[in-house]
């Protein structure tokens, strides 16, 4: 009787702990020690030139304040989408529904290229926006808006199960309490989703840190002004030096890092006082 | 009156899933809803606390009209079923939740929430959140954040559905006890009706989104009117009998144990009683009972239930056997029988034993409508009428049966009965060609009510109701409210005065209205809409129910010798069903010896 184990529907801890982190290491770890290692191969003053020169440090400036900015655009409007699929019903839901997901589908390059077309000075929209002086395309903005695109799918996707979770009835009993909407929202809803929310908005963050492809058709790449730090990457590595590519790459996780791991910490505080039902 | 309905009515996709609710309930009383699921209870308790609006009526409280004002102002507190608490935040901030809403300092906010944890019993938990808290606790805590601004009304939909029996008690006498504490207005949803017996000062049935009785517990369980309220309530054995000159007969013996007052008067009708399994008596033999003999029969089952014994007894057939108002599948009468443990010792009986049965109290419902009898001049229409789907479907809601009766003669003038017991019950005929005459034929023959129907008609949607003479008006009301009971329609009733009515008199006409409206309201508890129309009767009634489909017409008549004239075209059309509703001024034939 003293061998009894609790039986699970996967056997093995060890084999299954085994698998995860052979691939932790073979996918995430060694790579990346790779990089870790390729940049401590460099001279300090080689780093810190890399590093800290006016170029890079303006696209890091794009890259992450262009990623937050967006990430915080998916944070409301992918907010208001999922409401309006999880609480409404209309023709052609579903279809809106299947839309979201798109992004996640679309060869990167494709989604740059159709966004450069419909916003540039003689596109769809950008035509209508030029005489407003806003130029979207080869600005800023088009970073902002390819970032967006990119990370839509990750706040609506995350916050959809979230929603679906407040009953109708708390708003219900929120209001004959003499709540009103907006009280209910802040106090009631709000307070639901928010762990929903910011694992959408980390998610989309991440993503679009991360993301080349699209950026670079509509970026048009002014060093300076225009220009990601992922691309500034390549273009090192065009000129092959891998050190400086390594050093930058380096630079960016370390921000990355810290900044998913702050947010993961947020979470985990707000999780506390959400203890989850034991029964 | 703390809360006032007036008509209330709610429908959702064209069915009313509240269908004329007027109601009072008086300041502090605790007044319990009860119905099975859909019966629209909820519905009406989330119009009372305004989070769904009501397509017709109006709603009252404090004699305040809050029909059109928001649920955030209405002043109720709302106890949901799922607790509805709020997860995120502790005990304490959920029963501040109101108080925070309407600003109330920190200290005060303090002071009530400790007043409430006091009142539910809960001190000390208020830094707990509600996943911390036992199902009981949380609804405990619910109770309390509904009571925390002080609300004048405070409703509970379904409380205890999630909790299990010890807990449930427990908590019932709580609310109880915290509703006598504040004399607060309460309004309780439930299907149990153990659950309704034990709280309610006052019990409202609900079923098909009609409220049909109101009642103490007591009152409602041993003098209902209606026979969803008597099987709903408790168990009940439901008998056809008749009303004679002599007093209730089931077969050819008279029942002396009577309470009621028959719905025809004196006049020989058949009735719908009511047998509660515990008033009923067995014994070894007819003379050793107690109590009224009624019959014999075989003991089906037995289950010890504990306290009480539950008894099946399968009634002997032969020519004196009771007729059962319904029978259970199989088709065999049986009557359910429950005994106390002392009467367990007195007479122990085993499975097969064969027995007398006595009975102590027989309730006669005052329904007009007994069971259905299918009349018809051939076999195959008469088969065919006893499975049509409306009369199938009205019957099993109204748990009574459906006999046949063959008639070869029917509608020929001047032709004997080819059957020479009375008509009983509802006689149901065809729809078709010269239907009038037949009838006239059967009203002439004794019949008190004829359904002409339709051989594929469904339920009605809307009833209309209307009578040639004001002395049928109090008996096709009954047979209305009856009918109304059991389906799911709204009801008119069309008066309709001649074309050229002078000015003057138009206002008896209103009058007439509206004494029809309190008269149906106060005697037979039906709700009804009224229109007031000019024209011909048959022409008029005729319209009204060509314009939509899904109608059904209840027509009292006076004089039965010329029905197919005026009303000919009303009955063949085949395209809705006609109840007609015959009362003679034979009360007085029948007083004289």
């Amino acid at each position: 009787m003293s061998k009894f184990r609790q039986p699970s529907v996967l056997p093995g801890f060890g084999l299954t702990f085994g698998f995860t982190t052979f691939f932790l290491s073979a996918l995430v770890l060694l790579p990346l020690a790779a990089l870790v290692l390729m940049a401590a191969s460099m001279h300090w003053s080689d780093f810190v030139h890399v590093v800290l020169s006016p170029r890079a440090i303006g696209s890091y400036r794009l890259s992450f304040g262009a990623s937050f900015l967006a990430a915080s655009i998916n944070l409301v409007f992918g907010f208001i989408i999922a409401w309006t699929l999880v609480r409404y019903e209309f023709p052609g839901r579903k279809l809106i529904d299947a839309l979201i997901d798109m992004p996640f589908a679309l060869p990167t390059a494709v989604s740059g290229i159709a966004l450069t077309t419909v916003f540039a000075q003689n596109g769809w929209i950008g035509r209508y926006l030029e005489p407003l002086g806003i130029k979207v395309a080869y600005t800023w903005i088009g970073v902002t808006v390819a970032l967006t695109l990119i990370g839509m799918p990750f706040v609506v996707r995350s916050v959809q199960p979230a929603l679906l979770e407040v009953q109708r009835d708390l708003e219900d009993a929120a209001e004959t309490l003499g709540a009103g909407r907006f009280y209910v929202f802040r106090r009631i809803i709000l307070p639901t989703v928010l762990p929903a929310l910011l694992t959408g908005f980390t998610l989309a963050f991440a993503r679009a840190v991360g993301e080349y492809g699209s950026v670079i058709f509509i970026a048009g790449n002014l060093p300076m002004k225009t220009e990601i730090t992922p691309l500034l990457i390549v273009i090192h590595l065009e000129e092959f030096d891998y050190k400086g590519a390594a050093a930058l790459g380096f630079v960016m996780l370390v921000i990355s890092f810290v900044m998913l791991l702050t947010i993961n910490l947020l979470q985990a505080w707000g999780r506390r006082r959400l203890v989850h039902s034991t029964r | 009156m703390s809360i006032t309905l007036d008509q209330v009515t709610k429908r959702y996709q064209g069915v009313p899933v509240v269908n004329d609710v007027s109601l009072d309930i008086g300041d502090g009383e605790f007044f319990v809803l009860l119905g099975p699921s859909g019966s629209g209870k909820s519905t009406l308790l989330r119009a009372i606390a305004g989070l769904s609006g009501v397509d017709h009526g109006r709603i009252a409280l404090h004699g305040r009209d809050v029909t059109h004002v928001s649920a955030r102002e209405r002043g109720v507190g709302l106890v949901f079923q799922n607790y509805a608490l709020f997860r995120h935040m502790t005990v304490a901030e959920n029963i501040e939740f109101a108080l925070r809403v309407r600003r109330m300092k920190g200290a005060d906010r303090r002071q009530r929430r400790q007043e409430l944890l006091r009142l539910v019993a809960l001190e000390g938990m208020d830094q707990r959140l509600p996943a911390q808290l036992s199902g009981g606790q949380q609804q405990r805590v619910a109770v309390a954040r509904a009571l925390a601004h002080k609300p004048e009304v405070l409703l509970l939909d379904e409380p205890f559905g999630a909790l299990d029996a010890k807990i449930r008690e427990e908590l019932r006498r709580t609310i109880r006890q915290v509703q006598r504490e504040l004399g607060i207005t309460t309004v309780l949803v439930t299907h149990d009706q153990e659950e309704a017996f034990a709280m309610a000062d006052r019990i409202g049935v609900m079923n098909l989104g009609r409220l049909l009785e109101m009642g103490g517990p007591n009152e409602l369980y041993t003098r209902p009117a209606t026979r969803f309220v008597a099987t709903f309530l408790g168990a009940a054995n439901l008998i056809l009998g008749r009303q004679t000159k002599d007093g209730i007969r089931f077969g050819e013996r008279p029942v002396s144990a009577i309470s009621a007052v028959p719905p025809h008067g004196l006049r020989e009708h058949e009735v719908v009683a009511v047998v509660r399994p515990e008033e009923i008596e067995v014994a070894p033999t007819r003379e050793a009972l107690a109590s009224g003999y009624l019959a014999r029969g075989a003991v089906d089952e037995i289950v010890f239930t504990g306290a009480l014994e539950r008894m099946r007894i399968r009634l002997d057939g032969g020519a004196d056997a009771l007729t059962l108002a319904y029978s259970n599948g199989d088709g065999n009468p049986y009557l359910e029988v429950t005994r106390t443990q002392h009467e367990q010792r007195a007479f122990e009986v085993t499975k097969g034993q064969s027995v007398a049965i006595g009975v102590r109290r027989v309730h006669v419902l005052p329904t007009p409508l007994s069971s259905f009898t299918v009349c018809a001049a051939n076999e195959a229409l008469m088969i065919a009428l006893a499975q049509q789907p409306m009369l199938v479907e009205l019957a099993s809601r109204m748990k009574t049966r459906i006999s046949t009766r063959m008639e070869p003669m029917l509608g020929v003038p001047g032709a004997q009965c080819g059957d020479a017991t009375a008509f009983s019950g509802t006689t149901v005929i065809a729809s078709q060609p010269d239907v009038a005459h037949q009838a006239e034929w059967l009203l002439q023959r004794g019949a008190d009510e004829v359904l002409v129907l339709p051989v594929n008609a469904l339920p009605p949607q809307r009833v209309l109701i209307h009578w040639a003479d004001e002395a049928v008006r109090s008996a096709t009301l009954a047979v209305s409210a009856s009918v109304l009971r059991h389906v799911s329609a709204e009801a008119v009733y069309i008066g309709i005065l001649p074309q050229l009515t002078p000015t003057a008199q138009r206002p008896h006409g209103m009058r007439a209205l509206l004494d029809a409206r309190s008269e149906a309201q106060a005697v037979h508890g039906l709700e009804m809409r009224t229109e007031l129309r000019f024209g011909d009767v048959a022409p008029e009634l005729r319209r009204q129910l060509g314009e939509s489909p899904g109608q059904m017409l209840i027509l009292g008549v006076c004089d039965v010798t010329r029905l197919a004239e005026p009303f000919g075209s009303l009955l063949e059309s085949a395209r809705w069903p006609v109840l007609l509703v015959r009362r003679e001024n034979r009360e007085n034939e029948d007083s004289v010896p």
